[in-house]
């Protein structure tokens, strides 16, 4: 297993928690009050309680089911059942590597954390998840690059394989209603991580250029929404 | 003028207008009604009131409404100072609060029946009110998605309305369903702004936001 996408940053606020499931891996992934964005296995130490039902304070997670309190690095550190123990340094959350970069939060299970060089200033444009597996996923998103409302001459370029990462070149004709994405001498990308959530379940994770207009991302989420669309028709017609 | 509102605990459409009460801060009176397992919505007595043998019903002096969207608009309109919850000083979001109003029924048909199946066992064909309350689901999500690269935090603009307390219900309650929110980060961002206004009330399945909790709070 690789390193993957599971959120776009502006997707987990400070002092929040998700879950977020990653070939079948199932996680919480929380911000601290500072920022700090953690992901550990969705299985509370004392009676396995799903974590991302719990709550941020400050810098901890806080399990919702007893209220033990986990710190950055995963440790408890208060029990409120019993204030004034010290818990033992055994009890410690599962924790996996975790890194933020160009507005994607990117988590391996298994390993060291490695996430796609994509350039730095992007913006967020919106996830989307779709019914069918990461590679009808891939196939779709490059079949329909030229879908409306972006069409035409754009080019799309594979830039990762694992995890799966595809950019969007200079969409757009002269004609469109997304004018900014037109600028030939400083076109607009759009990049696609793709997440593995299972066998059937696929996120895409999309940002765009830091010039491109509001127009433009909305027309890029309306785009999102039909190829979704179309790869999950094809997978229906395929079963 | 105050109302009574019989009322079910449990009930997403009932939670609708206690909520809206409770942020304009409105006194009202409560009947409770047994919808289960008493089944006292089915009564001649209360059929007699209302003939559909739904709750909530809102009754006051002069008026007896049988439709959670009429109830909400009932009542911003005659305790909303601000103008904000039923904007009617402003065409263009008036004209979408109406039309989200709509939508929100589309999320009692789907959501809240599959929630009635999964939760009291209610028989029903499970998988297409699932494929419904995923395509309503996505809906909301799209617009939502869309709503926040405009900078815009609710349904029909920078404020919330009665629209976002109609749909909030629901969409919020859909784990009850078996419906997460895992797939849904832009319902997931707006739920938590609703769950973050001041005078916020709570529901079994739909809690406060960690922010306003005591501090080492724990269910035991
Ligand atoms: N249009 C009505 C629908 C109300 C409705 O469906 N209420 C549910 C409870 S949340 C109900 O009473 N259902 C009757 C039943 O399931 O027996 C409203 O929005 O108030
Ligand atoms: S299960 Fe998490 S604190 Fe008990």
């Amino acid at each position: 297993m690789t390193t993957q996408p599971v959120s776009l940053s502006r997707d987990l606020a400070e002092k929040q928690v998700m879950r977020a499931e990653l070939s079948d891996v199932d996680m919480a992934v929380w911000r601290s009050a500072s920022g700090v964005v953690s992901a550990w296995e969705n299985r509370c130490p004392h009676r396995g309680m799903r974590l991302s039902h719990g709550f941020v304070r400050g810098e901890s997670l806080a399990c919702a089911y007893h209220g033990w309190h986990y710190n950055c690095e995963g440790a408890c550190h208060y029990i409120p059942a019993h204030p004034e123990l010290e818990p033992p340094k055994t009890i410690k959350a599962n924790l996996y590597n975790v890194t933020e970069a160009s507005g994607i939060i990117w988590v391996n299970a298994v390993g060291t954390v490695s996430p796609v060089t994509l350039p730095s200033n992007t913006q967020a444009v919106r996830s989307v998840s779709v019914h069918c597996s990461l590679e009808i996923a891939a196939q779709a998103f490059k079949d329909y690059c030229s879908l409306s409302p972006i069409t035409a001459n754009t080019r799309t370029e594979v830039v990762s394989e694992s995890p799966y990462v595809l950019a969007l070149k200079a969409p757009l004709p002269a004609n469109s209603p997304t004018p900014s994405m037109q600028d030939k001498s400083n076109p607009v990308s759009v990049f696609i991580a793709l997440q593995r959530v299972n066998q059937t379940t696929t996120v895409a994770h999309i940002t765009a250029s830091e010039h491109a207009s509001e127009t433009d991302c909305i027309a890029l989420s309306r785009w999102a929404n039909k190829v979704r669309t179309h790869a999950e028709v094809s997978v229906g017609s395929t079963e | 003028m105050s109302f009574t509102l019989h009322d079910y605990v449990l009930s997403g459409n009932c939670y609708k207008v206690r909520l809206l009460a409770q942020i304009l801060g409105v006194a009202y009176t409560v009947k409770p009604v047994d919808f289960h397992p008493g089944k006292a919505h089915k009564t001649p007595e209360f059929l007699a009131l209302n003939p559909h043998g739904t709750l909530p019903v809102l009754e006051s002096d002069n008026t007896l409404l049988t439709d959670s969207s009429a109830m909400l608009v009932w009542i911003a309109q005659q305790f909303d100072t601000t103008h904000t919850w039923w904007p009617t000083n402003d065409a263009h979001r008036l004209a979408l609060t109406v039309q989200w109003l709509g939508f929100s029924a589309k999320l009692t048909e789907s959501i809240g029946q599959l929630r009635l199946h999964t939760m009291l066992n209610r028989p029903a064909d499970a998988a297409t009110l699932n494929t419904l309350s995923t395509e309503n689901l996505r809906e909301l999500e799209n617009h939502l998605c869309e709503q926040s690269i405009r900078g815009l935090a609710f349904l029909t603009g920078d404020q919330p309305t009665v629209a976002d307390i109609a749909c909030f219900a629901y969409s919020a309650l859909s784990p009850d369903a078996g419906i997460e929110h895992t797939l849904y980060p832009a319902i997931r961002g707006w739920l938590h702004r609703i769950r973050c206004l001041e005078g916020f009330l709570t529901m079994p399945g739909i809690y406060e936001a960690h922010e306003t909790r005591n501090e080492h709070t724990a269910a035991s």
